[in-house]
């Protein structure tokens, strides 16, 4: 197993979501899924992480501080788009205030739809997060 | 009790046409209507509930109001936010948490004003979850809109699907059949139960308690889970639909009444450990603490109102489908503070049971959905979420399209009190003090 797959640092970013994915992510940190048995965290600062996992269709409110936290995290570093609307599919694609999908203007690695997807899914999307930055420190 | 008695204000939207002034009674919604194109005295001078309603109405929808207390605009413009308003004095500094926050939360931007740890003033900035929800819905067809209405917000879904429908339902002419009615008095009662849970668990970390955490979000996973078994989806996305609820929700009577009696017994327990650990109490006793009279100038509503010796729950206020016939005991508490909310939040999870195991038992056979001929006009719907009263404003033409479509959240009514809220508490009580309120920002913002 590589370094990332057992340490990984997730940075989240909310852009506009109806936050039900983030009754998922906050599921991670419960008994039920417990990401910590994998030696993964969700972290407090961008200068942690090695995952910025992302929400929401991006807002035209959100899209300077998502560039700025992005900016924030050190390589190497991938992006994780979580949901329908960070995946450009999400019913509020092209809403007035609303940009193309949080995951598509960050160019997202990895994507896991859903509305929102399960835990199990999410955590799936994460391991393989980790193994891509481990085939690119290799 | 003079607010719980005669009526209490819900808050205020502008059509091409008029401005809209909603208030509960005890028979539903009643609006006054102020025609557009003369000039408006800001109603917020005298009742602050107003002031975000006109400030968005002149934001979004170009109402021009005179005397307004706060002329700032209501959203973002070319990535420029609204800009803080900020305590200056001699000793003071200013503080800016977000829009990205450290743990899993919303987007917005807190400015707090401190002399050392003490809070003197906080300024809280949202709208970064904005999609302009509104100005999308409208020209939709309004009964395909329902599935977008459902995803506004992920935590009061049911609620909102709720009063949507209800909305739907009183334009077309319809009422649904009481076994309909029961069962989305089941379904909303779940969303209640995960979501007060996941608030408890929440300020039992806030307490620094992490078996209080740990343990609540264990009863919200499962509280979720039989989300999904009795609505096909673990927060109730389209479980009440225009018309009836999903087909096939609550099919597996036996399962979701076995789960629901088992989730009842160890909430029981759960609670009754949280609030007999006297280090949680001591730091949820006295933060926070809001006044009746601010809650009640403000509108806020739900258990924030409720946790301020007022008893105003719209469920019992001015019941609608399946409550008329329920009697829901409404919780109260007089503390305003941490505590208090969360003592509101521990005897309505006990009310919740209560409520969702009659109303599944009364559910009986459920009908399909009727299927709604929408006549053109303006229906007006408000529930009671987790979080308090959720209120929708439609208007359909003779298309069946919607013509103008508003939500009044209960997170929308009741985020003024945080900022209030924190006056005088050390800045690190916000988490503890915030999760007591546990707001959501995408209803607020749209």
């Amino acid at each position: 197993m590589g370094r990332f797959a057992r340490s990984l640092g997730i940075r989240h970013l909310v852009c506009g979501s109806c936050n039900g994915c983030e009754h998922e992510m906050l599921a991670l940190s419960g008994p039920a899924y417990d990401i910590t048995q994998y030696g993964w965290d969700v972290v407090a600062s961008p200068r942690h992480a090695d995952v910025v996992s992302v929400t929401g269709p991006m807002t035209e409110a959100m899209r300077a501080a998502a560039a700025a936290t992005l900016d924030a995290v050190p390589r190497p570093r991938i992006v994780l788009a979580i949901g329908d609307c960070a995946a450009g599919v999400g019913p509020w694609s092209g809403a007035p205030a609303a940009g193309i999908g949080a995951g598509v203007e960050l160019q997202a690695a990895v994507t896991v739809a859903g509305c929102p997807p399960a835990p199990e899914r999410i955590v799936e999307a994460l391991r393989e997060a980790a193994r891509l930055l481990d085939a690119d420190t290799r | 009790m003079t607010l719980a008695s005669t009526s209490a204000p819900l808050g205020a939207y502008a059509t091409d046409a008029d401005l809209h002034y909603l208030r509960l009674e005890s028979g539903g919604v009643v609006a006054t209507l102020v025609p557009r194109g003369v000039p408006h005295g800001a109603r917020a001078a005298e009742a602050p509930v107003f002031g975000w309603d006109e400030r968005e109405m002149a934001d979004a929808r170009g109402v021009r109001f005179s005397a307004s207390p706060d002329a700032r605009p209501f959203r973002e413009h070319g990535g420029r936010m609204p800009d803080a308003i900020v305590a200056h004095g001699a000793g003071l500094t200013q503080i800016v948490v977000g829009p990205v926050h450290a743990g899993i939360i919303e987007p917005g931007r807190f400015t707090f004003s401190s002399g050392g740890e003490t809070v003197v003033h906080l300024d809280a900035q949202l709208g970064y979850a904005h999609r302009g929800v509104e100005r999308f819905l409208e020209g939709r067809d309004a009964l395909a809109a329902a599935p977008l209405v459902a995803r506004i917000c992920g935590s009061c879904s049911a609620a909102r699907s709720h009063a949507y429908a209800l909305a739907l339902e009183r334009l077309a002419g319809v009422a649904v059949a009481r076994e309909t009615a029961y069962a989305r008095v089941a379904l909303c009662e779940l969303e209640r139960i995960y979501n007060h849970l996941g608030d408890l668990a929440a300020c039992a970390s806030g307490a620094g308690w992490a078996p209080g955490f740990t343990g609540g979000l264990a009863l919200k996973e499962r509280a979720m889970r039989l989300c999904a078994a009795a609505g096909g989806h673990r927060l109730l996305f389209d479980a009440i639909v225009p018309g009836g609820v999903a087909t096939g929700a609550l099919a597996d009577r036996q399962r979701i009444r076995l789960e629901l009696e088992g989730l009842r017994r160890d909430t029981a327990t759960f609670v009754a450990k949280l609030f007999g650990n006297s280090s949680v109490a001591s730091r949820w006793h006295g933060a926070g603490v809001i006044s009746r009279e601010a809650v009640e100038a403000f509108g806020a509503t739900g258990p924030a109102l409720r946790a301020c010796g007022v008893p105003l729950d719209v469920r019992a206020f001015a019941a609608y489908g399946g409550y008329a016939e329920l009697s829901p005991e409404v919780a109260e508490h007089r503390g305003g503070d941490v505590f208090a909310r969360c003592a509101v939040k521990r005897a309505e999870l006990a009310e919740s049971f209560r409520l969702a195991s009659i109303a599944l038992e009364r559910s009986g056979t459920l009908p399909a959905a009727l299927a709604l001929e929408v006549a053109p006009g303006t229906a007006y719907a408000c529930v009671e979420g987790a979080r308090g009263a959720e209120t929708i404003a439609l208007h359909v033409d003779a298309g069946g399209r919607i013509e103008r479509f508003h939500a009044i959240s209960a997170s929308y009514r009741t985020w003024p009190l945080v900022a209030l809220a924190m006056d005088g508490n050390i800045v690190p009580d916000f988490p503890v003090v915030n999760k007591s309120f546990n707001l959501c920002y995408a209803c607020a913002d749209r």
